[in-house]
């Protein structure tokens, strides 16, 4: 009996082995949750006892930073517990992660999460015409009118530069400066005084004008962040009008869009003004050549300023100023580019009483904590300051990319992904600008031509109609 | 479950219920046999063949990491042939099978070496096997910072006396760049060959050497008439093995270049169509043709050491065949004579 006993043990083990690995999709419970906006914090939901995670790419704070912001939360809210998990490889793991619904309550929404997806992930945190007024960035991560999650702050999409090495090449944004030496010029505005200002760099001072960051990847995807409206000043461009445009990236009349921005890229490495070998530059190491004055700029977002700034001894001398295309809205007002960061958003698979705490948090976090003086960025109220590296950009309006029209939210990632240009998802079609500008084997014409056939064939595939 | 045992008690009655079913010394082989069998087997199925069979699954289909995806028929095989991209990048694999023939030689070199008794083989041993120790992420980072402009490589030839503007850019140019990166994996595999092949020469007969140290055979002598015959199955498995390493290369290239500037191995293609273009379809695809090419290049070996060593390689011990030959031979002989 003994051995029939033990084989149907062993065979139950298998099968609830089998069981557990064939689990069904979690179902969303039923909840009713409060709009963001509508949350009193400090006083409504005290009662709420409840231990919430939040999943961060930022493994770097998660125990000091972060850590901080949840012991702060948990004197206002005593019942309600933060954890922080930090993830390395962050949107891989959750691309793995998000579909069972396990994962925890606050993310970050992965790029790759399309629009349309959102609701199948995510809990509704208000309506995007009400949370609109409030916040930043609230189009980005709005689908059919709701609003899924919130951006962590938000960048400006400018050029990080060093005061000192523009002032010994005769660049400055100091007016009385310029005033009183007739030989200064104003910060370049055009791709073409961008380059002759790089050109000038070169000849009359030992720094590196633009550092590529070639070797990080990443730096080099970041170019794609001023196609739409830094180099165009038109907010429906990124998610709509670029699907439905012939030819995207010819060279246009006027000399703005996409072709001018890859075209300095291209320029600036055909031309040697870069480091010498790009393949083995190095991102951590330049922040204090920037900070020293060996590199004249880079082309990053605004978060790199306060890295640049700690990695050295004159965080003075590293300035930002607007990616140099003017481009000027209907009023004739120069316009450039912001956008958000990393949205958050709460899992909607989780129980009420954790969405509530969760709600709660997030609503804290943007509001009362001190996250974006800390990261000093753009904050998500709209009513907060803004942060002091923005001086360069007196005058000069910030917009971000408007959303898609309903129901043509995920009409860009579709051509992107299929097209494989992979605008602000591949970095590799950005790299190969650099290759073939250091290996002369290609004009910036062929390459943007490739980037059009790509595009046209992905539309023709998807049937997009031709609008612009 | 529960109707198991009662089936099994119906069916058997006479033999005193299940106990009797099991008493049957064949049927016990088998119970033991499955018992001790199904839990690596179901490990086996849902770790290995499940997810091999879901990529074939998935090579059909038009889909990405989250959605249920298409079926798209053969679309996705058609576009891995019809991409310039795909099959370029397995010129870039000639670099690395090159490679895989250089870290061989070395490592047989260096295994002969030793297996002859040096003083402090110990030591040597030790600082050949230990990049093999080293994960494969870090190696590529030790060598992005080795072949970096004005790091390691450059500051050791200058102190050598080489001109800076001779010193070319090791992995920008695209003349020299896959071959330093086949270079690194070369470093990092030599002492994992050389610790087979030593373990093969010592498992020769001791007999044989002191047989042909008798004969007044040299060192070379002994490697080629001795070692060489007895460890030729090793040398055509880790051939086999670099070869098809080769086509997997991975880590080189997509840590230290990121698979630019002409360094794109097939695996760089197939991670960048399958993560950052969620082509997950296509990028299964390219999976099972890359499957197909291995496969290919293996028989293809196989074949090729088969013909190129018929000789000597039919039976799998050549030492009684050889006897017999000689036997037979002097029989002949004999019988000649007679």
């Amino acid at each position: 009996m003994k051995k029939a006993l033990s084989l149907i043990l062993a065979l139950t083990m298998v099968l609830s082995l089998l069981t557990a690995c064939g689990g069904k999709k979690k179902e969303a419970p039923e909840v009713n949750l409060p709009k963001i906006d509508e949350i009193d914090l400090g006083t409504d939901y005290q009662d709420i006892t409840a231990t919430i995670k939040v999943l961060t790419n930022r493994t770097d704070i998660i125990d000091t930073v972060y850590a901080r912001y949840a012991e702060e939360f948990h004197q206002l809210y005593p019942n309600i517990t933060v954890v922080y998990e930090g993830i390395t490889d962050y949107e891989e793991s959750l691309n793995l992660r998000l579909p069972n619904g396990d994962w925890g309550d606050i993310c970050f929404i992965p790029t790759t999460v399309a629009k349309s997806a959102m609701g199948d992930y995510f809990a509704v945190l208000g309506d995007m015409d009400t949370l609109d007024q409030r916040y930043q960035f609230i189009p980005d991560k709005s689908f059919d009118g709701k609003v899924y999650g919130i951006a962590n702050g938000g960048n400006v999409e400018g050029v990080a530069y060093n005061k000192a090495v523009f002032e010994a090449a005769g660049y400055t944004s100091d007016q009385d400066k310029l005033d009183a030496d007739p030989s200064l010029k104003p910060l370049p505005a055009t791709p073409e005084a961008f380059l002759q200002c790089l050109q000038d760099i070169k000849d009359k001072t030992d720094a590196i004008p633009l550092y590529t960051n070639f070797a990080a990847k990443w730096p080099m995807g970041a170019w794609d962040a001023y196609i739409a409206v830094a180099a165009l000043g038109d907010p429906d461009f990124r998610n709509y009008k670029i699907v439905h445009t012939a030819n995207p990236f010819s060279k246009r009349s006027d000399g703005n869009g996409p072709y001018a921005v890859y075209n300095i890229l291209y320029e600036s490495v055909a031309r040697g003004l870069v480091e010498k070998d790009p393949m083995s530059s190095d991102w951590e190491g330049c922040k204090g050549m920037i900070n020293r004055g060996e590199i004249g700029c880079m082309v990053l977002g605004s978060w790199a300023v306060q890295q640049f700034r700690e990695a050295g001894d004159r965080p003075e001398d590293v300035a930002y100023m607007p990616f140099p295309i003017t481009v000027t809205n209907s009023e004739g007002t120069r316009v450039t580019a912001a956008g958000g960061n990393y949205s958050y958003a709460i899992n909607k698979m989780a129980d009420e009483n954790q969405q509530l705490a969760s709600m709660v948090y997030l609503k804290w976090l943007l509001e009362e904590s001190t996250i974006f003086q800390d990261e000093n960025c753009i904050p998500a109220l709209k009513s907060a300051p803004m942060p002091d590296f923005l001086d360069d950009f007196a005058g000069i309006e910030l917009l971000s990319n408007a959303a898609a029209p309903e129901g043509k939210e995920d009409e860009f990632d579709k051509v992107n992904l299929l097209s494989e240009v992979g605008i602000n998802n591949d970095d590799y079609p950005d790299c190969t600008i650099v290759e073939h500008a250091i290996l002369k084997d290609k004009t910036i014409d062929e390459i943007m031509d490739e980037w059009n056939q790509k595009w046209t064939s992905a539309q023709e595939e998807l049937e997009m109609e031709i609008l612009f | 479950m529960k109707t198991t045992p009662g089936t099994a008690a119906v069916q058997e009655p006479k033999a005193g219920g299940l106990r009797g079913f099991f008493d049957n010394g064949k049927r016990q082989r088998i119970l033991v046999i499955v018992t001790f069998m199904i839990l690596p087997m179901i490990l086996l199925f849902m770790f290995t063949y499940l997810p091999f069979f879901k990529m074939i699954q998935f090579s059909f289909y038009d889909r990405n990491y989250l959605s249920e995806g298409t079926f798209v028929g053969l679309k996705n095989y058609i576009n891995v042939f019809k991409r310039d991209d795909c099959f370029k990048t397995l010129w870039v694999s000639v670099f690395y099978m090159g490679g895989a023939v250089v870290q061989l030689a070395l490592a047989l070199f260096f295994a002969s070496l030793m297996v002859f008794k040096v003083k402090g083989s110990n030591l040597y041993k030790a600082c050949l096997f230990f990049p093999y120790l080293i994960c494969g992420i870090a190696v590529g980072f030790i060598f992005k910072f080795f072949y970096a402009h004005g790091y390691v490589l450059d500051n050791i030839l200058m102190a050598l006396g080489v001109a800076e503007e001779n010193i070319p850019l090791w992995l920008q140019n695209t003349k020299i760049n896959n071959i330093c990166l086949a270079a690194t994996s070369v470093w990092r595999y030599t002492g994992q060959n050389m610790v087979m092949f030593m373990g093969a020469m010592m498992s020769v007969d001791n007999s044989l050497y002191e047989a042909c140290a008798l004969d007044g055979a040299n060192n070379w002598q002994k490697f080629r008439y001795i070692i060489l015959p007895s460890i030729k199955t090793i040398i055509v498995l880790n051939l086999i093995l670099s070869i098809s390493g080769s086509l997997c290369a991975f880590e080189p290239p997509y840590v230290i270049t990121n698979g630019t500037m002409g360094t794109g191995t097939y695996f760089v293609i197939m991670n960048r169509i399958a993560h950052e273009n969620q082509k997950v379809g296509l990028a299964c695809a390219m999976a099972i043709v890359l499957l197909a090419i291995i496969i290919l290049c293996t028989v293809g070996q196989k074949l090729f050491f088969k013909y190129a060593f018929k000789a000597s390689d039919d039976g799998s011990d050549p030492k009684p065949r050889l006897r017999n030959e000689r036997y037979a031979a002097k029989k002949a002989a004999g019988k000649a004579g007679a």
